[in-house]
């Protein structure tokens, strides 16, 4: 450990680049240059290099990327552009195509379903997120501050998080059930009247993001642990030596401290919840009455129910706007934030 | 150098620090508030593992009950458990094959994403090579589309290769994962080069340089993210809906929720749920070990 430590002043001393700069990191260069005036031959090897090794090695780096790289083209970089272009034409099932411009998304504005599906998702979203990251954020508190079997704790609500949300969904749907659910047995006990989760126009959306909040939180909470655990534990004490009560110090140290974590938490689960899908599939079937029937259904049912290609890409495409959105704001944020 | 021994501090600095203090005969004199809070602790501990375990208590107990039998967890009769569900919806569903895709998927998916993505990023870390910055970030760059963004090229290009229907179509495009090189890059940038001149010196060639020096370096990293491809692949759903269309290709994921349109009785339904969820739990338990081990290891490390 010690030896690592001399190892990482040594290149501050030579103002180093940061370690931003990766690719430069194998210019080790820096090292004997830290190291002062001994002259290092390994140095003037590296500059005595002709064109040829340097050749040789470019060509093995590429033959290294190839696989890889070839798989990006054909499934990434290809797709992405194809979306886009799909989007212009009304690519059908038999291959047939015409170049139709803007004519998927004058249709997608005027067409109800879309704007039903994303206020849908939009709902679904602004419910999902405060649930799982109040959920992720009271847990990793309470992870923080437990010394007792903290490891046992911290695996146990991560468990939901490594099954499938189909499994999730199958399980919740039967916890909502009418007849005989766990939820609705329970309120029997009560006294109370059954209550339709799912078959509820009302109810359905808070249902489905109540399992799939259950199902996700552990990212977030290890996440926000992490985040936790990083705040020097002077400062947070410098407050209770000043006098600031618990809710105090939560709320005035901790949390500011936690606002960068927090953000990029709050957008991976508001671009997660925007892609739903697989829950609505398997609890409603979009239902009732399209209560539930999200963007991505809408995609996915343009796509494969009625195989009008060219317009389920442009959904794609308002997706992927959707997301980038998001994207850049938490760029936008936690860049502020680093200022 | 810098994560790893920042992640091991983490992990050894809060342990020690407040626990045995609080201990003190002192503690006792706090006010009560001190005390509701120290019990509210294991309280609230509580609650949220009941809310975490119930729904896999619902389906196991489902899963065993006699046929039409489910009820509250608390009326659940030991006596009556059965193992009719499991051998009902194994004798009425093709559940072995579906598990056979879903290894298949996965386990294939795991080792190819290792080769190519330790491959990609021991090239972004260790060779120069025109272009090598922007293929990284345009590699990265892909993050940002979501995989619904591009499912209609997606699935016209494999139907075009004549992909529908096969392990190759549902397989191959799932492995140009930038994630995977992106960890990998970032890991193997850490590891100093005299480690790979040295053995360039004694005359290793670059393949032999990567089996023999790169692979065994990165064991924590290619162990770590073989359990998240493994995870990420046994419970996707979209793809492998999609582009398996036929009965025998459905994956467990797939064949699951499937399961629960056709009006297949709900104690059958939650045995097929428990058979999927089986091999998550055992790889849930070597991702536990591993994350306590790439702590461990990365403090041998520098």
């Amino acid at each position: 450990m010690r030896k690592a430590a001399t190892d990482e002043i040594a290149p501050d001393e030579g103002d180093g680049p940061p370690g931003a700069g990766g690719p430069c990191a194998d210019a080790k260069g820096a090292g004997p240059r830290g190291r002062g005036p001994r002259p290092a031959p390994a140095h003037a090897a590296v500059g005595a290099r002709s064109g040829i090794p340097r050749r040789r090695e470019a060509l093995t780096g590429l033959a290294f990327v190839a696989p890889m790289l070839l798989l990006f083209i054909v499934f990434r970089f290809g797709p992405t552009l194809g979306a886009a272009f799909l989007s212009v034409t009304d690519y059908r099932l038999s291959g047939e195509w015409t170049f139709i411009g803007a004519g998927n998304y004058t249709r997608l504005l005027g067409d109800d379903l879309f704007w039903e599906s994303l206020g849908v998702t939009a709902v679904y979203t602004a419910l999902y997120v405060p649930m799982t990251v109040a959920l992720a954020l009271g847990t990793a508190v309470l992870l923080h501050r437990t010394l007792w079997m903290r490891g046992f704790f911290r695996g146990l609500f991560f468990l939901p998080y490594v099954t499938s949300i189909v499994l999730a969904a199958v399980i919740w749907k039967w916890i909502y059930e009418v007849q005989d659910g766990l939820l609705n047995a329970s309120l029997r006990l009560l006294g109370a009247g059954p209550v339709d989760f799912l078959g509820s126009e009302s109810l359905v959306l808070p249902s489905i993001a109540a399992a799939s909040a259950w199902k996700g939180f552990g990212y977030s909470m290890l996440i926000l642990l992490a985040g936790l655990q990083s705040i020097p534990r002077e400062v947070t004490e410098a407050a209770r030596i000043d006098g600031a009560s618990g809710r105090q110090r939560f709320c005035w140290v901790t949390l500011p401290l936690l606002r960068p974590v927090l953000f990029f938490v709050l957008v991976i689960e508001a671009i997660l919840g925007f892609q739903v899908f697989d829950a609505m599939y398997v609890m409603t079937a979009g239902g009732p009455v399209r209560a539930s029937y999200s963007l991505v259904y809408f995609l996915y049912d343009s796509g494969f129910t009625f195989f009008d290609f060219g317009y389920a890409s442009a959904v794609g495409l308002v997706l992927f706007a959707i997301v980038l959105v998001f994207s850049l704001i938490q760029r936008r944020l936690i860049g502020r934030d680093a200022d | 150098m810098a994560p790893p021994s920042t992640s091991a501090e983490r992990a050894a600095a809060p342990a020690p620090a407040p626990g045995p203090v609080s201990q003190h005969p002192a503690a006792t004199a706090r006010p009560p508030r001190r005390a509701v809070a120290r019990l509210g602790l294991p309280v609230l501990l509580a609650l949220v593992a009941v809310v975490t375990v119930t729904p896999f208590a619902v389906m196991v107990l489902v899963a065993f009950a006699p046929a039409g039998g489910q009820t509250l967890p608390g009326a659940f009769d030991v006596g009556r458990a059965t193992l009719d569900n499991f051998a009902d919806v194994l004798a009425g569903a093709d559940i072995t094959r579906w598990a056979v895709n879903s290894l298949v998927y996965s386990l294939v998916s795991v080792l190819l994403i290792l080769l190519f993505s330790s491959m990609a990023g021991y090239a972004f870390a260790k060779k120069r090579f025109p272009g090598r910055e922007i293929l990284f970030w345009s590699f990265l760059a892909t993050l940002m589309v979501p995989f619904q963004a591009t499912l209609i090229p997606y699935y016209i290009l494999v139907s075009e290769l004549g992909g529908v229907d096969t392990y190759w179509g549902l397989i191959v495009p799932t492995l140009a994962n930038s994630q995977a090189v992106f960890l990998m890059r970032q890991f193997i940038v850490q590891l100093p080069d005299e480690l790979f001149e040295a053995a360039k010196i004694d005359g290793a060639s670059e393949w032999r340089i990567y089996t023999a020096v790169v692979l065994p370096l990165i064991r924590p990293v290619l162990a770590t993210l073989g359990v998240f491809v493994f995870l990420w692949h046994w419970n996707d759903f979209l793809w492998p809906l999609v582009i398996g269309q036929s009965a025998e290709m459905r994956t467990l994921t797939v064949g699951l929720a499937t399961l629960e349109g056709e009006n297949v009785a709900i104690n059958q339904v939650m045995a097929g749920a428990t058979i999927t969820v089986i091999p998550c739990l055992l790889v849930f338990g070597l991702l536990q070990r591993y994350l306590t081990d790439s702590i461990a290891t990365s403090g041998l490390k520098s």
